[in-house]
């Protein structure tokens, strides 16, 4: 809207604008300022809005004393780059294929990923740790990956084929001419050339992966495999009110998050509204 | 044959395990699957009987009743809430990125730490929501956010808002993005109001981007899942079970995947008819 504003009504928009953001990111705040309380000030009243004194234990006791969150993370990490992986080398060939290349039935396709997205991700557990545990798959990291794939596949093909649609037909033509194959023209001339798409999907799905928590509450039982949301989980109960060790665990489960956002926040938002609107 | 050489390995995965095990559900819901039926891997067809157990179930109807409370209460306001947002956020104000940035992050956050950091916040003698409350005079005693079953899923519903606003402002703001920026200035020019700009332009333009959003938010919503598992485990008696929580707890908890799945395949029903309608509500959106 290019509509000329007065200077006091962007002054009061603005400040709504600062008072709704304030708001919205205050748990972020909170958990971080929580997680470097000691105990008694942690308990308080009133609560302290910044420590009165940072005490670190919360972190030693966790990351450094106590080595099995690490494990966890490791695992976390496994599981969100395998996810990534796999999502992109499945997702991009069937994209491009959706986007240009003949061949039929492309709406059924198209259709077929939106219904999919619609599964209730319990829906899948269920047959699947049955199906896994029959293969002997169950309680391994391999399992948790194929299953969260089976959500964020569909979710990949729909953000990234705009962007194969998007090239100029020319490409194709001219790599033909040079005798390129279908299969060398896709990996050496289209694929660099939607290096933000292929970003946008690789940063929502190491996400999607990390930040899963059904997939491997249904099909982890080992402890040596859980992921740091099961862990984080298990500390709820375990920790009972050591809230400051657990907003720990809740800090360091999020930074990776944070990282990547801070990194693609362009290219994640950009991707969010290109698979729900335009298709 | 080549181009379709392409298409092969993602259609093969999703065959694998997507399709076939969302077929093996829709039968086991039809049959007798437990731990001992699989093992010995003769597992009885028993026709309705799973639906039966089911729509019979007081906790399913109260998970049914929970579930639509949760869905809607979650959609009025983290829509509407999304909306003012999106149309503070569409002026161009000093820092506007920067601000719409940080909303976004409480949307990607793990939702099982998002849960986590409700929970310490909804604590009724440390938790810093009594704590504001009380300081602005709004309550005078400390409220049992998590163990009242009066209250309970209101905490819940305000910790998704929280997680929902972010998208719900993302999307809107495209739309409104996408009005062109001509049709407000002629409207100036022929002397509307900030007011009536809104009521005859934006609303009208807004309605299928809306229908979109609030669509999406329905699936999300009737979906959610670890939020609740994390903050209440469906508690306290069952004030807070819906009905992703309440399959769960019969296939993996009485490891009835039979019912379990009984209780997806419903779930997976009203998904359908919400899509019906829309459908039907965006054709007609689209034909006036």
């Amino acid at each position: 809207m290019t509509t000329i504003q007065k200077p006091w009504h962007t002054a009061l928009l603005t400040a709504l604008a600062v008072f709704g953001t304030l708001v919205m990111i205050f748990p972020l705040y909170w958990v971080l300022v929580s997680s470097l309380k000691g105990t008694v000030e942690l308990f308080r009243t009133p609560p302290t809005l910044f420590p009165l004194h940072l005490d670190w234990t919360p972190y030693i006791t966790n990351f450094v004393q106590n080595q099995d969150i690490l494990h966890y993370m490791g695992n976390s990490l496994q599981i969100a780059l395998g996810t990534m992986v796999l999502s992109l080398v499945l997702a991009a060939p069937i994209a491009y294929g959706l986007a240009r290349l003949p061949v039929r039935g492309k709406n059924v396709f198209l259709l077929a990923f939106l219904i999919v997205q619609m599964f209730p991700s319990i829906m899948l557990a269920l047959p699947l740790f049955v199906m896994f545990t029959r293969i002997g798959l169950v309680n391994s990291l391999l399992a948790v990956v194929l299953a969260v794939t089976t959500r964020t596949l569909p979710f990949a093909v729909l953000i990234l084929r705009p962007f194969f649609l998007g090239l100029p037909r020319e490409l194709e033509d001219a790599a033909a001419i040079d005798g390129c194959g279908a299969w060398g023209t896709f990996y050496r001339i289209i694929l660099p050339l939607t290096r933000p798409g292929l970003v946008t999907v690789a940063a929502f799905t190491f996400l999607m992966g990390w930040s899963d928590f059904l997939f491997p509450l249904t099909l982890i039982s080992d402890d040596s495999k859980r992921p740091l949301t099961l862990g984080l989980y298990k500390f709820i109960s375990e920790y009972g009110s050591r809230w400051n060790d657990l907003m720990a665990v809740a800090v360091v489960a999020a930074l990776p998050i944070i990282l990547v956002f801070m990194f693609a926040q362009r290219y994640i938002t950009a991707g969010l509204v290109a698979g729900a609107v335009k298709e | 044959m080549g181009p379709y050489l392409f298409l092969l390995p993602a259609t093969l995965f999703l065959a694998a395990f997507l399709l076939y095990p969302v077929c093996t559900m829709l039968l086991y819901s039809f049959e007798e699957v437990n731990i001992g039926t699989l093992l010995t891997g003769d597992i009885p067809f028993v026709g309705l009987d799973n639906y039966h157990t089911i729509l019979t179930d007081p906790v399913f109807r109260s998970a049914l009743g929970v579930s639509l409370e949760f869905t809607v209460g979650s959609l009025i306001f983290q829509f509407g809430i999304g909306f003012l947002l999106a149309l503070l956020f569409s002026r161009p104000l000093p820092l506007v990125g920067v601000m719409r940035g940080s909303i976004m992050i409480a949307w990607m956050l793990p939702i099982v730490v998002s849960g986590t950091i409700f929970k310490w916040m909804f604590q009724s003698d440390a938790g810093i929501i009594n704590y504001g409350l009380q300081s602005i005079g709004v309550i005078h005693s400390p409220i049992d956010w998590l163990s009242d079953p009066k209250i309970a899923l209101w905490a819940v519903i305000v910790a998704n808002v929280w997680i929902g606003i972010p998208f719900n402002m993302a999307l809107l703001l495209a739309g409104l993005q996408g009005i062109s920026a001509s049709l407000y200035e002629a409207a100036t020019v022929d002397g509307a109001n900030a007011f009536n700009r809104f009521l005859r332009i934006t609303l009208p333009l807004m309605r299928s981007t809306s229908l979109t959003v609030l669509m999406l938010g329905f699936i999300y919503t009737l979906n959610v899942f670890d939020l609740i598992f994390v903050m209440t485990g469906g508690g306290p008696v069952n004030a807070t079970q819906v009905m992703p929580m309440y399959a769960y707890q019969v296939a993996f908890q009485q490891f009835d995947l039979g019912s379990g799945s009984a209780v997806a395949v419903l779930i997976f029903l009203v998904l359908l008819a919400a899509s019906a309608l829309y459908l039907f509500l965006i054709r007609q959106e689209e034909a006036s």
